[in-house]
């Protein structure tokens, strides 16, 4: 169905891991965008077939794995995220540009806030609205992606 | 029409957009996956020799990713001014002029403080051993207060050790892996510290505030002689970090009308965020048999060691219990250690805090 290849997919996970494993401090750290969830969520809108929801649970326990925290926060948080992009993933490639922004804000949200539910029920504080300036710099590193040439839609009427 | 409709509807998806199982399906799979996954890891304890081989695979994914920031420092470090060095130079040639001064007196204190012990016939107090490690990076949890560094159980960092730098204690190794552990800072919210006021001696547990790099000295009553301007020494009677080092100062106090209970706010001493180098201090396990006195045969349970401790001491039970964050596990001590660290003095050259019985007395965090 489409051009891309599993190992791309596997590439360019990969390098958002690395991304993920810089050693991030400060300021940088909270603003730090989810760089494995950006592609993951790239990858389900343009080859679902290729890269699913288990692919997202698998990534994710490997940044539970880096995070340090308790195994399968973020495998949790990246699973319910991706069935929402896998849902509305017929949809969202007819989208415009904005739309599509506005949605993956959403989705990026929606993964914080599986991922502060969790932290929540196990004894954590609330840490205050700076915590989702992560989604923000998400959305602007996707618009970046998609000013470069990104694009979700197949690659056949890309070009 | 209508009946037409009502086909197209009962139809099931033609095998050209076939998906495999419904996105629900998955869903509810791997959400499960991970609900169980999040259950074994905070309760049991199957998870941590996995974590630990996988973190030997990821081991070489981050020497990659500390790369560049390698490089970095090592080339800044090459094109540092002849000027900046020479400076740096005079200023630690000063230092250690000074340094070998009080470590002089401290030989002699130390010396002073072991005959004294001998006409007291008390017990030695504990043995130290310390190595040197460095910063990898700051923890990636946005909830937790947490530093990498890299020395790990092949370096014979066990879990427990204390972590100082130059200025004071900065936190608890809480997790080793092979080549890196976790240090958990004294600011985390799970981690408390058994504390002394150096002024009068009043001991109390700190506890991390989690947010704003701050300690926090609750269920102290409002008429309690700290002051601002105090300084926290550990109080030694944990086991897990040596007495007399620098924690925190108090910075502020408040007291209200409808709180029976001050509100101690302190500041760190340790260079909490700004260091790369750390120094990993672990006490060692008294040798002889009879240190650690006939009624506390060694055991793994903290909840034992912690009832034994109630029995020397009303405080100390409490100590016992949470020295030791919640996903720590007690860890069998490593004699081994002792041979192979080569920095070992002995622990309490400050004889200021005389009063407290001997530390050796009482079980602790490593049994």
């Amino acid at each position: 169905m489409h051009k891309t290849k599993l190992q791309t997919i596997y590439f360019s996970l990969l390098v958002a891991f690395i991304c993920v494993l810089l050693p991030w401090s400060g300021t940088a750290l909270n603003l730090r965008p989810d760089f494995v969830l950006l592609v993951i969520i790239f990858w389900i809108l343009r080859a679902p077939n290729k890269c699913n929801i288990g692919t997202a649970w698998f990534i994710g326990l490997w940044v539970d794995l880096a995070t340090g925290g308790v195994f399968g926060q973020y495998a949790l948080a990246y699973t319910v995220t991706t069935f929402v992009a896998v849902v509305y993933q017929r949809r969202l490639v007819l989208f415009s540009n904005t739309q599509q922004l506005v949605y993956v804000l959403l989705l990026l949200i929606i993964s914080q806030l599986t991922l502060l539910t969790v932290k929540i029920f196990s004894g954590n504080d609330v840490l205050g609205w700076s915590y989702f300036l992560p989604s923000i710099t998400g959305v602007i590193l996707w618009q970046a992606a998609v000013a470069l040439g990104l694009n979700t839609s197949r690659p056949s009427r890309s070009k | 029409m209508a009946g037409y409709h009502q086909n197209l509807d009962q139809q099931q998806a033609p095998a050209f957009f076939a998906r495999g199982p419904s996105p629900l399906a998955r869903l509810a799979f791997f959400s499960a996956l991970s609900l169980a996954l999040m259950a074994t890891d905070s309760r049991l304890q199957y998870l941590g020799s996995v974590r630990e081989q996988l973190m030997v695979v990821l081991q070489p994914l981050q020497l990659i990713a500390n790369a560049p920031s390698m490089l970095y420092d090592s080339t800044s470090e090459y094109f540092s001014t002849h000027h900046r060095l020479l400076n740096e130079n005079q200023f630690l040639r000063k230092q250690a002029l000074i340094q070998a001064i009080s470590l002089q007196k401290m030989n002699a204190l130390a010396l002073e403080n072991t005959n004294l012990r001998e006409l007291l016939a008390a017990n030695q107090s504990l043995e130290e051993f310390s190595q040197l490690g460095e910063i990898l990076h700051v923890g990636r949890d946005p909830f937790t207060k947490k530093i990498i560094v890299n020395r790990g159980s092949n370096q014979q960092v066990v879990d427990g050790a204390a972590v100082v730098d130059a200025k004071g204690v900065i936190g608890q190794v809480t997790r080793t892996y092979p080549a890196s552990s976790e240090v958990t800072l004294i600011t985390d919210k799970s981690l408390t510290i058994p504390i002394q006021i150096e002024r009068n001696g009043l001991r109390a547990i700190a506890f991390g505030h989690g947010r704003d790099n701050t300690l926090d000295l609750p269920f102290l009553p409002a008429n309690v002689d700290i002051k601002r301007g105090d300084q926290l020494i550990t109080s030694g009677i944990d086991g897990v970090y040596p007495k007399g080092l620098a924690v925190a100062t108090v910075t502020d106090i408040q007291i209200s009308a409808d709180s029976p209970f001050a509100r101690i706010v302190c500041v760190p001493t340790g260079g909490i965020e700004n260091h790369k180098q750390v120094l990993i201090v672990s006490i060692s396990q008294p040798d002889s048999p009879a240190n650690s006195g006939a009624t506390t045969p060694p055991t793994g349970n903290a909840n034992t060691t912690a009832k034994a401790a109630a029995a020397t001491k009303p405080d100390a039970a409490q100590t016992a219990a949470s020295k030791v964050p919640a996903n720590t596990t007690p860890v069998a001590p490593v004699p081994a250690a002792a041979d192979i660290n080569q920095n070992k003095k002995p622990a309490n050259p400050t004889p200021a805090v005389a009063t407290e019985p001997s530390t050796a007395n009482k079980p602790h965090a490593q049994d």
